[in-house]
């Protein structure tokens, strides 16, 4: 049997990782622009699109990521669609965090105060121009923090793609242990690479938090 | 962990019924044609549950159940397509048809046999309480008072509560590698798992080996296929057979589980 030295640990695991990195941008850029437009859907004076978005919230937010990634890869399959796992991966993953980030973003939108949506009619502002110009901007910095707070739960997230045969890092980290028995330093590893992604986001959103209040003092 | 393990089980099994109930067409029922034709045999194989299947240190997956494969592939005549698969989700691969075969130190269960068919057997795979020579036990009686550790609803998990002593203590983990994690780092003194997966684990020379004190079962592995393919499974049994005869299948046991296959197999 092959051994594996410490660096073959390290640098398989670190291969991984492309995995969990390509899925977690894949998620954050499917996820947010798909969930832009259920926000949109969501807080637009349409009693249909209100009820549509919110249906598409509540079934996503509603049912476990593991169950969506397993009828996404197997579930086309009994009807003779053989869908590649990263297919089914990408699909479930920018549903699961549209609808989350959606929420998250309608939070945002409605604590800009009422007055400033009547402020721009006003001024004879149509609903999309006071969407686009007073309130989104607004939002958008109270959107920083919770955002990046569910980056990192759709990097952690990425995990459970194993469950369709991804070898992403948890899922390198266990198959490495079982190879090893090694769990300590194959699952330190693994901690370790988790935060090196996760907290530079973090710190990213603090920068940013920061610089765009500097603007709002500036006004 | 354990929950999500959990949780896909049952999501693994409420599938799997409703996968049998839409995808037992006719329209596969020529299998081993449709394998034939396509010049290529996609066979599902663990990664995580050493020696039957592993990686190396280049991530390719080696082992029992590989070389098994390799094995039917060549006889065959056909490319080989390795798919590797976990214990959650190997079945639903093979009832998908995302795979053709499942070698995956499969073994014959009656809720299995409902959905799918099984082969002859192709692997030993004798399980037992295992131990280090400080730890004296030979009967179930002597587990009296002692920690075993087991993997949550594996056959071992089944039989050691079947026979231990009320005193006995049973931890049970969610997956392999936690229980021999356990069993390594001295949370419990006995670990009931395979025989093989004892003989890895010596292979490694940890601090303490795991020796057998008790038998507990003899279930060997099966290939696992579609139900309703009999051209299929004749062939993989003729291929199955011959490589019983010719010692082939007995080079592959030597290799893995590091003694010849068991007189009679």
């Amino acid at each position: 049997m092959m051994a594996f030295s410490t660096w073959d640990i390290i640098r398989n695991l670190l291969l991984a990782t492309r995995w969990t990195i390509a899925l977690s941008l894949a998620a954050f850029i499917g996820g947010g622009l798909l969930g832009f437009l259920i926000l949109v859907l969501r807080i637009i004076p349409s009693r249909a699109a209100g009820l549509a978005a919110r249906a598409y919230i509540e079934i996503f937010q509603g049912t476990p990521l593991l169950m969506q990634l397993f009828l996404a890869f197997f579930a086309p399959a009994l009807f003779g669609m053989n869908v590649p796992a990263w297919v089914a991966a990408f699909c479930a993953l920018t549903a699961w965090s549209a609808a989350f980030l959606a929420e998250i973003w309608r939070g945002c939108v409605q604590a800009v105060p009422l007055g400033q949506w009547e402020a721009g009619a006003s001024l004879g502002l149509s609903y999309a121009a006071q969407l686009r110009h007073i309130v989104l901007p607004q939002a958008l910095r109270l959107a920083i923090a919770p955002t990046v707070g569910f980056m990192v739960q759709v990097v952690k997230g990425t995990a459970l793609t194993s469950i369709i045969g991804f070898v992403e890092l948890s899922k390198a980290g266990s198959i490495i242990t079982n190879a090893t028995f090694a769990p300590f330093t194959v699952y330190g590893c693994v901690a370790l690479i988790y935060f090196a992604l996760c907290w530079p986001i973090s710190f990213g959103s603090r920068w940013l938090e920061g610089k765009l209040n500097v603007a709002h003092h500036a006004h | 962990m354990i929950t999500r393990r959990y949780f896909s089980q049952i999501l693994a099994a409420s599938f799997g019924t409703a996968a049998a109930l839409t995808a037992a067409t006719p329209a596969f029922a020529g299998a081993l044609a449709d394998i034939m034709k396509s010049g290529t045999i996609k066979i599902a194989v663990p990664q995580d549950f050493p020696p039957f299947g592993s990686v190396g240190a280049d991530m390719q997956p080696q082992g029992y159940d590989i070389d098994m494969a390799r094995l039917i592939a060549s006889k065959m005549g056909l490319t080989l397509d390795l798919v590797p698969v976990t214990s959650e989700n190997r079945i639903p691969f093979l009832q998908t048809h995302k795979v053709d075969i499942v070698i995956s130190s499969l073994g014959k269960t009656p809720d299995r046999a409902k959905v799918i068919d099984f082969s002859d057997e192709y692997a030993p795979y004798v399980s037992g309480i295992f131990g280090p020579p400080s730890v004296l036990v030979s009967t179930p009686a002597d587990l009296a008072g002692k920690t075993i550790g087991v993997t949550r609803g594996a056959l071992e998990d089944l039989e050691v509560t079947k026979i231990a002593p009320p005193s006995a203590i049973i931890n049970r983990y969610g997956d392999n590698q936690s229980t021999i994690a356990a069993f390594l780092s001295g949370q419990v003194q006995l670990i009931g798992t395979a025989s093989a997966v004892a003989s890895a684990i010596i292979a490694r020379h940890p601090p303490v080996l795991p020796g057998l004190k008790i038998t507990l079962k003899n279930s060997p592995c099966y290939i696992g296929l579609n139900k309703n393919e009999p051209d299929l499974m004749a062939k993989l049994n003729s291929i199955i057979a011959t490589a019983k005869k010719d010692g082939s299948l007995n080079a592959i046991s030597l290799k893995w589980l590091q003694t010849p296959l068991p007189a009679g197999f």
